[in-house]
């Protein structure tokens, strides 16, 4: 969704976002034990998998951004799978563009971050089986969050780029609230049904 | 559902025989050099560089131009809002009840022109790029570049990992309408693809803590090992030469005066 194409943005943008994430990264990849890189890699796949997942909504077809669960279950490991996961969807799709995978990380991964501290901050990590209807609320709360900021750093971009870029940004972010919603309901359910069924998936990280 | 950007990776051109290493950051600066321009003309030489890459290459062009539709149905829009759009100042063509449809003037339609020729530009650059080597000796060539280790171990699995977790879903999506489910607009529809998708994740993350202690017990340790070994010729050099050369004449072409336009156009 999100996804800025090369050649759109003005260079001094494109260019922070990747000094932006060069640091991030840096700081994640130290946390980051050897032995989590399979763990985490099944589920970088997984969520890009789940990305492509099309479903008719209205007029539009849309499709999950999952950042926002991302950060949910990764906890800040979502960065550097991110990164990862946009990386590969840039060469194996051309979707997105390559100088500006920097800046698409810090849309997608900086909200991903925040969803994990709303997450964190709401569940207290706490995740059983009897406490779904927390952990289901926060997700849904997480998963939403993520999406609202990745659609306004989004906009801010654009809009910072240049006036011809007004009637774009009005036109993508319009075309996203729905996913907003979609987004949130989906990140609920998947948190409370992990939390049911693999609770320690959450805690290992 | 996903192709395989590697399909051609065995036909045998010059762009195969150079070294991935120098492959990868002598493409990955003319992207750069590319995105980096202002002017019209200089976007469209760095395209026909591009092309002529490309033809060297040997990939098939339905191939690359099958990938590049996706890129043009995202960038076409551009193409159409930016020099004609409903709202601010312009000529006025045409207006429809109370939307007013203008024109907004010359170097509108050329700027709209460079961002879809730099995006089809760099995407066009992808396939001599990464296309030309099996995945996993691309891998090794980013290990080979000093890519951090742990981020070169999660491109080797992620890559491995979506087309299997593709086909896992795909048997579900087929098990799920064998059972009568329709994807629809509504809650039920997004809560069942939840669970499914919830259910993938489990699966594979037992898959992923089996297939680790696997690996560990036949001695995986975190380097990436492949029969290939990178060789390097003369041939490579001059290639890279040839590649980054261009880059770089194309940044002094944008200061000369023939060219110049200042940075962020509009």
């Amino acid at each position: 969704m999100v996804h800025i194409s090369d050649g759109v943005l003005d260079p001094w943008l494109w260019e922070s976002g990747w000094v932006i994430i060069a640091v991030i990264l840096a700081y994640t990849l130290s946390k980051m034990k050897t032995d989590d890189v399979p763990k985490l890699s099944v589920i970088t796949a997984a969520v890009f998998v789940a990305s492509l997942i099309h479903m008719q909504v209205g007029p539009t077809s849309v499709h999950f951004i999952l950042n926002g669960f991302a950060g949910v279950m990764l906890g800040i490991l979502a960065f550097p799978c991110i990164f990862v996961a946009l990386v590969l969807q840039c060469f194996l799709f051309g979707h997105g563009g390559v100088t500006t995978i920097g800046i698409n990380t810090v849309n997608m991964g900086v909200p991903a971050l925040i969803a994990y501290l709303i997450f964190k901050t709401g569940t207290k990590l706490d995740i059983r089986p009897e406490t779904k209807s927390k952990v289901t609320l926060f997700g849904a709360i997480a998963g939403g969050v993520g999406v609202v900021l990745a659609l306004l750093l989004l906009a801010t971009e654009l809009i910072t780029t240049g006036e011809a870029f007004y009637e774009t940004t009005v036109l993508v972010v319009t075309a996203h609230l729905p996913i907003i919603a979609i987004e949130a309901i989906f990140t609920g359910v998947l948190a409370g049904f992990i939390a049911t069924v693999k609770p320690e998936m959450f805690g290992e990280k | 559902m996903i192709s395989e950007i590697d399909r051609y990776a065995g036909i045998s051109s010059p762009i195969h025989r150079w070294d991935p290493r120098f492959r990868l950051i002598s493409i990955f600066a003319l992207i750069f050099s590319v995105m980096l321009l202002y002017n019209l003309q200089l976007v469209m030489i760095g395209m026909i560089f591009a092309i002529i890459l490309t033809c060297i290459s040997k990939i098939p062009l339905s191939f690359v131009l099958s990938r590049m539709k996706l890129v043009f149905i995202f960038v076409i829009p551009f193409f159409i809002i930016i020099p004609f759009t409903v709202i601010g100042d312009g000529v006025e063509i045409a207006s429809f009840g109370g939307i007013t449809l203008s024109y907004r003037g010359i170097e509108y339609v050329k700027f709209a022109a460079m961002i879809v020729l730099k995006a089809l530009t760099a995407v066009m650059l992808i396939f001599p790029m990464v296309g030309t080597s099996r995945m996993d000796i691309t891998i090794k060539a980013l290990e080979g570049l000093h890519m951090p280790n742990k981020l070169v171990q999660m491109f080797a699995f992620t890559y491995r990992y979506i087309f299997v977790l593709d086909d896992e879903f795909t048997r579900m999506d087929r098990s799920l309408t064998s059972r009568g489910f329709k994807r629809q607009g509504n809650l039920y529809t997004l809560t069942t693809i939840s669970k499914a998708i919830a259910m993938l994740f489990v699966n594979s993350y037992e898959r992923a803590d089996r297939v680790f202690y696997a690996m560990r017990s036949k001695g995986y340790s975190g380097t990436v090992a492949t029969l290939h070994e990178f060789h390097t010729r003369w041939q490579d050099w001059v290639n890279t030469a040839v590649v980054v050369g261009f880059a770089v004449l194309l940044q002094v072409a944008a200061t000369s005066d023939t060219f110049s336009a200042a940075r962020g156009f509009l």
